[in-house]
């Protein structure tokens, strides 16, 4: 018996003293091992482990000296080599799961990026700011009803100015506003020509926006150009009033500028309209107070109000001139500028930038 | 226009200060521009919209402010007198001059003024000239009515002929400037020449200077169109034309006339003696008729007034009421002729702000343009391809625009180019046929700004057609242009250099954008602006669509470009009618295909496109695509030739192919080949 003990015990120790390289190791929780290391270390426990409880271990031989021993201590000497077995495979286990999760940690250590660095993507294009305007424009008025006409750029004097009951002999007729082509037409000078195009071609009711170029014989300078952009609208229906401008222009400038958005109409002049109103939406910077970080706001010049466009209830001449009889139907129109819309939105203060397609210019926009 | 409040203040008190009053004078159609302090009183600038001729003064605001508080508003008392009746005038063109008074103030003295007109003057931007002169300048801003004051003892016979002025007559007028007339200008002449020119400048010789004596004083009325034209003619813009070009108040000359008299008489010591006023054919009074200008006014405000508060507002604006049907025209109002202008006094007096808000009876579903859609697609790709949105000016310098050719140009149509008159733009004289001229130019500014990595696409529209009888045609072009090496998003390191095949794969990434799949790219040599060798025709279904290739040297050294710049121009307009594309669904394949990659050395003369079209057009059996892999020139291929390598994919759709059968068919392939081409294998 004494004799069995004896060599359990030598079992016992001999993996004791081999093990402590590893438990070493273990205790310092592999502190400072390179990677590399780890790896060998855990290749070399792997092996270890089949050495010393693999079929051929000394423990698993001990398991032969159960029968030798005297057949009332069996029990007893059973369980004491089940013990040292278990000491053994538990603690190469505890040791293997160790290095493992060290190696797995120092793996993700060696993995990590500096996040902060860019993402691999190739430079994105912008739409220039005409574009995006007028899509949000567009997008606003189609959820209201409306549907999106394009036309010429060159028109004939008749859809210029006649059909738009400017007559004769008006300053906006002279070549010193307008430019002609050696063929006599005109470049158009607004886009209401294409109301009247819109109006021949799908008569009344109607109800439409116009998004276009138009074209003025002015010098370029920070608030000009010789070409720019315009909107124009129309709504031709039976009972259309006054009231359904406003309220329009007011719907549409609140979901441009917010709910809060406040809108002015004052008495204006425009052949085409009678009567005729300008425009003007409560200042967005300043939300109207006229001020803006304790200084008069600039966007507004210090008045709160932001003038935008020109509208009215059509002309009956107009009206007429497309076949629309006047007496039973009525409309409104309204019109503005989208470069001057720009330049208040983004504070530009050149707005000859909108067409030299300078691409630190065009990048900033999205 | 500048108004003194101060002034407008003693016409009409209405007890509000400067700043309120200017507000609600906005609300009324008198949009102030600016309002200035100076010197206890307050200067308001108000732009006058050109229908409201009769607000250019002291008089015509005063009137609008009594309107809307309904308070009246008082002038200066002034002498009156009878008109006698004498030979001193005659009216020669009376389609020009409607009226024409005139005044003798006998023996003035010529001085400066006192200081109150000074002051007066000068709160409204006009200079003093000496007292007579600021008179009639005081005059015409306090009531409206330009009016000139003649040295009588200058004038020729002492009497006044409104002529056409004659072919070769010449007049030297009170700035200096000697000036030529003809037939279309109405000049107030004395028995033999020229004196002044009506409604526009007096002249020099005949103006009242410090040893004038006597004046003619001289207040008339004439056609509108008329001053307009001779100031445009002459390029000369007054105080005086401005008013004559919006119309003036012809009742009110007489009294115009005694006002300035008046003050000649208080101011200058003289003594008012001969008038007369010649007034061929009376005016008519306009009268606007409507059935009911209360439902007018509900028809287009939505508001409902009485009939008593509707005559109220018009009374107040100086119409007279006749009947409950006509409304007749203030002498003043030239801007008044329909029911509807009637509608916008009324609304304007009782406010624009008490109409209402309402959203307009919805009877369609909103639609976007019918190539909306698609044109946002394409905008869509182009930006997620790294592609930049600009916009160019429609006109452009037409020798410029010669260096490009266009898309109908490579269709062989020869259609002329749109130019306009009087560009404004120092050579931009032609609507441009193409966008290439205007993104080069984009690519050479961005250059001196030192941007040189560019990616660039305009959508626009071309013009062409000449002609007087027709409109010209208008397309819509796209035109796309890169240069530099790709570039990426936060960070600074360059990528590659773009070349030929970056061009085509953005014009490609356009195309299918817009549904369009299939264009096909050729050899070209016809586009002018693109090097030969890198220049390709654009066709889609056999028509050409456009061009693709690298700007050609002389273009681009022309701009001294260091670096190759790539364009592609696409005929928008055509693409867009096509139809899209449509996905059809095929069945997935049941057996696998058996791939072999070939490398053939060819002369560079044959495309890949030859080579692709022969193996694919010839019905191999069971052959089913061949696919481009690579090119390679260099070690093992001679100088003129180059190696394309080509997979080739065989596939049953009944079973799988064994290797054999593949090796027959494949080696059938590679002999046709060999024969058509003359190609070796690598
Ligand atoms: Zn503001």
């Amino acid at each position: 018996m004494s004799d069995e003990k004896q060599q359990l015990e030598a079992i016992r120790d001999s993996f004791e003293k081999e093990f402590d390289r590893f438990s070493d190791a273990l205790k310092d929780g592999f502190r400072g091992m390179k990677l590399s290391a780890a790896e060998k270390l855990a290749k070399e426990l792997g092996e270890f482990r089949v050495k010393h409880t693999g079929k051929k271990s000394p423990i698993s031989g001990a398991m032969k000296l159960i029968g030798r021993v005297a057949p009332e201590q069996r029990a007893d000497f059973g369980k004491t080599v089940q013990s040292v077995r278990a000491r053994i495979e538990g603690r190469i286990a505890e040791t293997e799961d160790s290095l493992k999760s060290y190696i797995r940690s120092a793996k993700t250590k060696r993995e990590a990026v500096d996040v902060t660095l860019p993402g691999r993507r190739v430079r994105s294009g912008h739409l220039h700011p005409m574009t995006l305007l007028r899509h949000k424009i567009e997008d606003i008025f189609v959820s209201m009803g409306y549907a999106i006409e394009d036309d010429r750029e060159i028109e004939t004097d008749h859809y210029n100015f006649d059909a738009l009951n400017i007559p004769v002999g008006h300053p906006a007729r002279e070549s010193k506003d307008t430019f002609y082509t050696t063929g006599g037409f005109a470049l158009r000078s607004q886009t209401s020509t294409v109301q009247i195009r819109a109006m021949e071609r799908r008569g009344a009711p109607i109800k439409i926006i116009a998004p276009g170029r138009v074209f003025r014989r002015d010098t370029p300078d920070q608030t000009h150009t010789p070409v720019f952009h315009q909107i124009e609208g129309l709504c031709v229906d039976t009972d259309i009033t006054m009231a359904h401008l406003k309220g329009t222009v007011s719907e549409w400038l609140r979901r441009m500028y917010g709910e809060e958005t406040k809108t002015r109409f004052r008495p204006g002049y425009f052949p085409f309209t009678e009567p005729s109103a300008e425009f003007d939406f409560s200042c967005f910077k300043c939300s109207g107070t006229g001020e803006f970080e304790e200084a008069k706001c600039g966007t507004c010049r210090g008045s709160g109000w932001i003038e935008l466009g020109g509208c009215g209830m059509v002309h009956p001449n107009v009206l007429e001139g497309c076949g629309i009889d006047h007496k039973v139907y009525s409309g409104f129109a309204f019109g503005f500028g989208l470069e001057r819309m720009a330049a208040l939105m983004y504070s530009l203060d050149d707005i000859r930038l909108m067409f030299e397609n300078d691409v630190r210019f065009l990048r900033q926009f999205y | 226009m500048l108004i003194s409040y101060n002034w407008l203040n003693e016409m009409v008190p209405v007890g509000l200060g400067a700043y309120e009053l200017a507000e609600k004078l906005t609300l009324i159609g008198l949009e102030i521009d600016g309002v200035h302090e100076r010197d206890g009183d307050v200067i308001f600038d108000i732009e006058i919209t050109s229908n409201r001729g009769d607000c250019l003064s002291h008089l015509g605001v005063a009137r609008e402010v009594s309107a809307y508080f309904d308070k009246p508003y008082k002038l200066e008392s002034q002498i009156e007198e009878t008109p006698s009746i004498t030979d001193r005038v005659s009216i020669e063109a009376p389609d020009l001059c409607y009226r024409f008074t005139s005044r003798i103030v006998r023996g003035v003295k010529v001085g400066p003024s006192p200081p109150w007109l000074v002051e007066r003057l000068e709160a409204v931007g006009e200079r003093p000239i000496n007292n007579i002169a600021d008179i009639t300048n005081f005059v015409m801003h306090e009531l409206g009515q330009p009016m000139h004051a003649f040295d009588l003892d200058s004038l020729n016979g002492r009497k006044i002929v409104v002529r056409r002025a004659a072919k070769g007559e010449k007049i030297a007028t009170l700035d200096e400037e000697v000036r030529d007339l003809d037939p279309s200008i109405l000049a107030i002449c004395d028995t033999d020449k020229p004196v002044a020119i009506a409604g526009v400048m007096g002249g020099l010789e005949s103006g009242v200077t410090e040893s004038t004596a006597d004046v003619l004083l001289e207040v008339a009325c004439f056609d509108r169109d008329s001053i307009r034209k001779t100031s445009a003619r002459l390029n000369l813009s007054t105080e005086a034309s401005y008013r004559f070009e919006r119309g003036v108040d012809i009742e009110n000359l007489v009294k115009a006339s005694n006002r300035a008299a008046s003050l000649m008489s208080e101011i200058a010591g003289g003594d008012p003696q001969e008038f007369s006023d010649e007034f061929p054919s009376k005016r008519k009074a306009v009268s606007v008729e409507t059935e009911s200008l209360e439902r007018e006014f509900r028809r287009l405000t939505g508001i409902e007034l009485t009939d008593a508060e509707i005559e109220g507002y018009l009374k107040g604006l100086g119409f007279e009421i006749r009947g409950a049907s006509s409304f007749e025209v203030p002498s003043w109002r030239h801007d008044v002729s329909i029911p509807e202008d009637l509608v916008e006094e009324v609304a304007r007096i009782h406010g624009y702000d008490r109409i209402g808000e309402a959203l307009p009876p919805s009877r369609s579903a909103g639609e976007y343009h019918h190539l909306e859609q698609r044109k946002r697609r394409l905008r869509t790709a182009l930006v997620a391809a790294g592609f930049d949105e600009a916009m160019s000016y429609s006109f452009v310098d037409g020798a410029a625009a010669s260096a490009y050719s266009t898309v109908d140009e490579m269709r062989g149509d020869e259609t002329p180019l749109v130019l306009i008159n009087d560009p404004i733009i120092e050579g931009a004289n032609l609507m441009r046929p193409t966008l290439l001229t205007g993104m080069i130019e984009a690519v050479h500014k961005n250059f001196n700004h030192r941007e040189s990595d560019l990616r660039l696409f305009e959508i626009g529209r071309t013009f062409r057609g000449l002609s007087e009888s027709s409109l010209p045609e208008e397309k819509e072009m796209l035109a796309v242009v890169l240069t530099g090496r790709e570039s990426f998003e936060n960070t600074s390191a360059a990528g590659r250099a773009y070349d030929f095949f970056d061009l085509k794969a953005a014009v490609e990434t356009a195309a299918e954008a817009i549904g369009i799949r299939g264009l096909e790219f050729a050899v070209a040599t016809e586009p002018r602006h693109l090097q030969v060798g890198q220049s390709a025709l654009v066709r889609f279904r056999e028509t050409i669509v456009g061009a693709v290739g690298r700007l050609e040297s002389t273009l681009a050294d022309g701009y001294k470009f260091k670096q190759p710049v790539y364009v592609a121009e696409l005929d928008l307009s055509f693409l867009l009618e096509e139809p899209e594309s449509v996905a059809v669904y095929k069945p997935l394949d049941v057996y696998p295909s058996v791939v072999r990659d070939v490398s053939l050395v060819v002369t560079e003369n044959i495309s890949l496109s030859k080579i692709l079209e022969v193996v694919s057009s010839a019905g191999f059996e069971n052959f089913e695509k061949a696919t481009y892999v690579d090119t390679y020139t260099g070690e093992g291929v001679e100088e003129g030739e180059r190696s394309v390598t080509i997979r080739f994919e065989y596939r049953s759709p009944e079973r799988t192919l064994t290797d054999k059968e593949v090796d027959q068919v494949h080696s059938e392939v590679l002999s046709s080949l060999e024969s058509t081409f003359s190609a070796r294998f690598r």
